[in-house]
């Protein structure tokens, strides 16, 4: 026990120092607060691997995050190359089947669509002030609706079965904001590979950890402002492994205590120790009964109202 | 206080029961009956005495019965009588037929007439002329035939009077001829033969004890009447169980049927039973409950069915010699005899062997459902319909119509041709299936309204003859091999290969004993068609049938499951293989920090019960070889969810954000490692990891213990909500799967009914309201409280008891609990109780609205927390249920008669599209897997209000351009868990919130319903938008947007409601 006791306040006094010394560093950088921080507290071997771990790992972080700016800077452009290009394509099939096919639906679509980029200079509605790549992919619908009426009028008598206009959405190919495309990129954005995960984790654990500490020694603080000495209860931290064996004991010393409370309560007295026990739990049953019965006689009100009793 | 609360809730109910089916003896209806008699009487009058009769009023009923010598006067009857149940106050209503007794005259007969059919073709001919003059009455609207219990040689006359009585519809009375005392008793002795046909053929005269029986049953028809009257009279709680017991029986179509009880039989047995004869068994001091269950019980259990119940007559008190010589006589004769001693006529001679097994079985069930249904099984006994769609696992039909080979011999000789050839049929297959079937029920309804008898016997094969089949257990029933007599056995091995022909092999078996045998061989998932196979072959080979005469319903739904070519369940095998070497690899795992501790599955492919489980993808695996693809290989691959645990640790941190970003950090670690260790290839986001193995692709999810045991401590307390949602989850999903496995596990028909209840619920666009582990507990209802029936054995019985319990259970009163292995002890019953009825208190508030509106309990989630709490509401439910009851009647309707092609099973899983306001059509070869759409859906009504061309940034299928690629690259054009559908839902939901409501399939199917979200006076602020948003049109415009490339068409059917 006077080991143990030792021990505490050595790690105490640490602490205290290490308070100390970060009250003085408080421009410093957080990582390292952080990394001294768990330095100074935590014993298990494991941890400090995983810290290790960290440290690497956020080293590669910020290697990572630059590339990743230069890729994507890249990857749009491209892009933006390879949608043109698509548009190009698209709208080259289009007359295509514009001067094939006779279906007036069809035709609609057609022309709509190549001439878009024609009609955007001249339409100016307010909604169109959104988003940039929006912009272009709303006008050109506000146009192919303009066209399609249009049409519609126009082919009419062809159009017996709707007379009103059916309003046509285009393939969305050339428009990542909404439909399959963007569900698509979404997808493959949400899987840019376990490395750049990893970072991103890490990244939010140091940063996390780093919150709570700061959010901790700011209330330590204001609470020693008043020139008391702050003792903490550490909770999940207070010991990990055994100091002699090394051997893990957290989750044994859990099971434990649920052990214990299970014990306790056995020694509780019996429910039916005492007469006015007994008493209150036959009152208690004739209660239950009673209102059981309430119950069944309000349902087979419902019942009857509901006629529920015609077996045919 | 009232009346009511001094009685039980059973008797209460069955009061009320009474109430519903007992017949009101007001004066107008007894005005009615007697003004319908008396206009009969009278019209009988108006016929001229002496009337010449012969043969020409129906010469083919007469050839066909083989009757000769028919001429005789007509006289009026001798006497006219009510008699039956309306005389003795026992009508139990919505059949409300009255039987008049018309007694013969003895003018009419001579001496001789019993013999060869005579007094059957006299007695038809005399009323064929009572029908006519009938006809010509104005108080009567119309005559008809029927039988008397189905036997065709016994016609009876229905007459429905011109006036009806809102009280009581379609009542009618049936004019029943009497035979009092025309003919010699002992002439019509059981021994004797009395059908001449049948002598021509033998030296020694066959004995015709049916034949005998149906003239003793017409002789002794107003005696017995009398008889039973006596007893009843006067004794209202006997009288008040006759009439449970015939709804009871009513209910259940399989015994109350010509071959088995009808109410005069029931009343024959309690008077049976209250006179000293039955030992008092029943007395005046009982209730009308108790005199049912004293019944029913004497039925199921008593000894003297194996001797005859007889009537003790005061005179006789010792019983002769050559009485107990005659009595073991009707007993080789007949199976249940229940005989008046004196009569010599046994009043059970319909009863078959069958019906009356049927009869015990279904007694048996009964007195268990008393004991351990809920409020005495009042639901049960007297309320579910018990017909053979929803009681046999098997039903089958043979359409005979116009097949004269069964009546070949002649229509009537002792027994009809009918009953005959029920009987033929009944034995092949008792022979046939052996120990496979439990019960066959053979029965073949004659009686059809509206069909003209005196045209002769050959119309009555109009209805198909219908056969049950109960399962005895599945693995008897799936046999593949079934040994027949050892070789050695020359007269039996011969009989045996007589019976099955070409079926037959000769056989060397494990034991080294040869033996005949036959081999039913077939694949694991399609063994539920071994039963069809053998008897469709027997009937084939033993009665001259056509194949698209038979009708067996046991793989019509089998299409909703197929994908693509096969029943992909046949590589759940494989996939249990693979996700056993996962866990070993998983629990190998050296360099992660935690260990792993456990794994188990979550995905319902594990248990058997995924409609779809996952075919092992080609591009899935270790490999790193380019495997040959086929034309169709998916692009997409579903992931299947595993549950790990690690080993305990105290650094794990304390709130829930951070907690997920560990678990997180530790699957990638896991991923990593594993693709280091054995190149599984890992692919994650930041919420799921998925490591592809074997051709699938499993995710991985961590249940942390913290939350698991801070569930534990806190059971019952209201601090529930601190645990992190995402572990209780996990939890209640990883106690869902272990117990539905084990359910799985004892019952293995389980997981096809499940496959189909949910293909169902989905193929209706319920996939958001009712979720899979919902639909798991619903049919896991059915394998744990089959009572009144026994546990289903083939999918579609099971199928309609889903859909039945669906559509008849009392949602808004009764807790639905599932209780797999008797978890529950009455402190949890009481537990769940207490959270149903808290959840109910609005009830009485708004009807509408109850929170869960399923309630579903199970060990571990006692409140109906996990499936059902938001979903589905009560307006949903109502939905539910009215689609769940049309679907019931249709297949209840398709088994009893349907047409042969399978459109109309199809209707099953087709819906309609009309029911939506607005309903929106994705382009079928964006989805995800094509080919697991059932039916392409079109919309012809409704206003077409946009369409769109679909996208080319997704194929389903691998296109060839892919295809040469090389194997990494191959790899990364393979999908994990995308779903358009998924997507084009959650974005509609972010962006119109409340503004309406979806129905989808997310199992494949290609339209979207939607209706518009009735607006509360409440959102009035947010109506000052823009004119042009709250147009419909307008609105499905952006929807149509919101889909681009994945949304074919839109229609719409109904603007929505003017908001004011």
């Amino acid at each position: 026990m006077g080991n143990d006791m030792e021990v505490k306040k050595k790690k105490k006094k640490q602490k205290l120092n290490c308070r100390s010394s970060k009250l003085l560093e408080i421009g410093e950088n957080v990582d390292k607060v952080v990394q001294e921080n768990k330095e100074n507290k935590s014993s298990g071997k494991k941890k400090r691997k995983r810290e290790k771990g960290n440290q690497v790992h956020a080293g590669e972080a910020v290697k990572f995050s630059i590339e990743d700016k230069s890729n994507e800077g890249e990857r749009k452009r491209q892009k933006n190359k390879s949608s043109r290009k698509k548009n190009r394509k698209n709208e080259e099939k289009n007359r295509v089947v514009l001067g094939k096919v006779d279906r007036p639906e069809e035709e609609v679509a057609g022309p709509g669509q190549s001439k878009t980029q024609s009609k955007t200079e001249n339409s100016n509605r307010p909604e169109e002030t959104s988003v940039a790549v929006d912009m272009r992919t709303s006008k050109s619908k506000k146009a192919a609706k303009n066209k399609e009426e249009k049409f519609t009028k126009s082919s009419k008598k062809q159009v017996e079965n709707e007379p009103d206009e059916v309003y046509h959405i285009s393939s969305g190919d050339e428009d990542c904001s909404k439909g399959m495309k963007k569900w698509i990129m979404e997808y493959h954005q949400s899987r840019p590979g376990l490395k750049i995960l990893q970072q991103r984790i890490d990244e939010f654990i140091t940063a996390h950890e780093a919150e709570e500490e700061q959010a901790r020694k700011e209330r330590e603080a204001r609470a020693s402002e008043g020139g008391w000495t702050v003792v903490v209860h550490h909770k999940g931290r207070k010991k990990t492994t055994d100091s002699e064996s090394g051997i893990a004991v957290g989750s044994v010393a859990q099971a434990a205590v649920m052990d214990k409370m299970g014990k306790k309560k056995s020694k509780e007295i019996g429910l039916n120790f005492y007469r006015f026990q007994r008493r209150e739990a036959q009152r208690n049953e004739l209660m239950m009964l009673q209102s059981k019965f309430e119950q069944d006689k309000k349902r087979i009100q419902q019942l009857r109202a509901a006629r529920k009793f015609r077996p045919y | 206080m009232d009346s009511d609360t001094i009685m039980e809730p059973m008797d209460l109910k069955v009061r009320e029961l009474l109430k519903e089916v007992q017949l009101d003896y007001s004066s107008a209806t007894t005005k009615l009956v007697d003004d319908t008699v008396s206009a009969i009487k009278q019209a009988i009058d108006t016929i001229p005495e002496d009337l010449k009769v012969t043969a020409d009023f129906a010469p083919q009923f007469v050839r066909d019965i083989g009757a000769d010598k028919v001429e005789f006067n007509f006289k009026k009857p001798k006497l006219f009588e009510i008699g039956g149940s309306y005389s003795i106050r026992c009508v139990a209503k919505p059949d409300v037929d009255i039987d008049l007794f018309v007694r013969l005259p003895k003018e009419c007969f001579h001496e001789k007439d019993y013999l060869n059919h005579r007094y059957h073709a006299k007695r038809f001919l005399y009323l064929c002329i009572i029908k006519k003059y009938l006809n010509s009455s104005s108080f009567i609207r119309k005559v008809e035939w029927s039988t008397l219990q189905n036997e065709a040689r016994k016609p009876v006359l229905v007459v429905y009077p011109a006036m009806e009585l809102a009280e009581v519809p379609g009542l009618s009375v049936r004019i029943i001829p009497t035979a009092t005392s025309l003919f010699s008793i002992l002439k019509l002795n059981l021994k004797r033969n009395n059908v001449c046909s049948l002598k021509q053929d033998e030296s020694t005269p066959q004995a015709t004890p049916k034949y005998n029986s149906s003239i003793l049953e017409d002789m002794f028809l107003e005696d017995n009447a009398e008889f039973v009257k006596r007893t009843f009279l006067g004794w209202k709680e006997l009288g008040e169980a006759l009439i449970l017991l015939k709804v009871w029986a009513r209910q259940r179509s399989s015994i109350y049927a010509y071959d088995c009880l009808n109410g005069f039989l029931i009343s024959v047995i309690m008077s049976y039973l209250a006179t000293d004869s039955g030992r008092n068994l029943i007395n005046n001091s009982m209730k009308p409950m108790q005199i049912f269950r004293v019944t029913l019980d004497f039925i199921a259990t008593s000894k003297l069915w194996n001797t005859g119940l007889y009537f003790k007559s005061q005179s006789l008190l010792n019983i002769s010699k050559e009485e107990l010589l005659e009595r073991k006589q009707y007993l080789r004769l007949f199976p249940v005899v229940i005989s008046e001693s004196l009569a010599h006529f046994n009043l059970a001679f319909r009863i078959t062997g069958g019906g009356f097994l049927e009869l015990q079985d279904e007694a048996v069930l009964t007195l268990s459902c008393i004991g351990k249904c809920k409020d005495g099984g009042f639901e049960e006994l007297f309320m579910t319909k018990i017909d053979y769609p929803a009681k046999y696992d098997y039903c089958m039909r043979l359409n005979l119509k116009g097949n004269s080979d069964v009546y070949a011999l002649g229509f009537c000789l002792d027994e009809e041709c009918w009953r005959s050839f029920e009987q033929k049929v009944h034995f092949l297959l008792c022979q046939g299936l052996s120990d496979r079937a439990k019960f066959i029920r053979v029965s073949w309804k004659n009686a059809t309204s509206e069909c003209n008898v005196e045209n002769g016997l050959s119309i009555f094969d109009r209805e198909p003859l219908l056969i049950g089949i109960s399962v005895s257990s599945l693995e008897k029933a799936f046999r593949v091999v079934d040994v027949g007599p050892n070789a050695e056995h020359k007269d039996e091995a011969l009989k045996f290969r007589k019976f099955w022909g070409e079926k037959a092999e000769l056989r060397r078996f494990k034991d080294g004993m040869i033996a005949e045998s036959t081999v039913w061989e077939s694949k694991q998932w399609e063994r539920h068609t071994i039963i069809k196979r053998i008897t469709e072959y027997l009937l084939l080979r033993h009665l001259s049938l056509s194949e698209r005469n038979i009708v067996h319903i046991v793989d019509q739904l089998d299409f909703s499951l197929v994908n693509g070519v096969g029943d992909s369940i046949s590589f759940s095998g494989s996939l249990l293989e693979a996700f056993e070497v996962l866990s070993k690899r998983l629990h190998l795992l050296k360099d992660i920090p935690l260990k792993v501790s456990s794994v188990q599955p979550l995905d319902s492919a594990f248990r058997f019960t995924s409609v779809f489980p996952p075919e092992p993808h080609p591009l899935a695996n270790e490999k790193s070889a380019v495997p040959r693809l086929n034309k169709l290989t998916s692009t997409c691959i579903q992931p299947l969810e595993v549950m790990i645990q690690l080993e305990g640790s105290g650094n794990w941190p304390m709130d829930d954000v951070a907690i997920e970003k560990t678990k997180s950090a530790f699957l990638l670690r896991i991923g990593e490692s594993l693709q280091n260790n054995w190149g599984m290839i890992c692919t994650a986001t930041e919420e799921n990891v998925d490591v592809f193995m074997s051709g699938y692709a499993f995710r991985l999810r961590i249940l942390h213990e913290r939350g698991l045991s801070l569930l534990n401590r806190q059971n019952g307390s209201n601090q529930l909500k601190h645990i992190s949602s995402v572990d209780k989850e996990l939890f209640t999903r990883g106690q869902h799967s272990s117990m539905i496995n084990g359910l799985q596990g004892c019952y293995p028909i389980y997981g096809p009914v499940v496959r189909l209840a949910k293909r169902w619920v989905a193929s209706h666009l319920f996939s958001a309201c009712l979720v899979e582990e919902a639909v798991e507990l619903l049919v896991a209802y059915l394998f744990l409280k089959p009572l009144p029936f026994y546990v289903p054995c083939s999918r579609i019985s099971g199928f309609l008891r889903f859909l039945r319990l669906l559509s008849e259970y009392d949602w808004n009163f009764s807790a639905l609990v599932v209780d797999i292995n008797s978890d529950l002890s009455p402190s949890d019953e009481k537990e769940i109780n207490e959270n149903f009825t808290s959840s109910r208190k609005g009830y009485e508030e708004n009807a509408q609205n109850v929170n869960p509106a399923m309630f579903l309990a199970t060990a571990y989630d006692k409140a109906s927390e996990a499936w059902t709490r938001f979903s589905p509401n009560s307006s949903e439910l109502r939905r539910l249920v009215a689609y769940a009851r049309s679907s019931a009647n249709l297949l209840t309707k398709l088994i009893l008669g349907g047409q042969i092609d399978s459109y109309k099973w199809e209707c099953l899983f087709r819906t309609p599209l009309n029911n939506y306001d607005a309903v929106i059509l994705l382009h079928r070869e964006k989805m995800p897997y094509p080919q697991r759409l059932l039916f392409p859906s079109e919309m012809n009504q409704g206003k077409h209000v946009a369409q769109g061309n679909a996208s080319k940034a997704f194929h389903p299928f691998l296109l060839p351009e892919h295809m040469k690629g090389n194997s990494p690259d191959l790899k990364d054009t393979l999908l994990v868990d995308f779903d358009p559908l998924r997507c084009f839902i959650g974005d509609l939901e972010a962006k119109f919130p409340n503004a309406f409501k979806l129905w989808y399939d997310s199992l494949g199917g290609d339209a979207i319903g939607m209706m518009w979200e009735r607006s509360s006076s409440k959102k009035r602020g947010r109506s000052e938008e823009n004119e042009e948003e709250k147009d419909p049109v307008n609105v499905l415009k952006a929807v149509g947007e919101v889909g681009k490339g994945f949304v074919r068409s839109i229609y719409l059917l109904k603007s929505p409601r003017l908001r004011n």
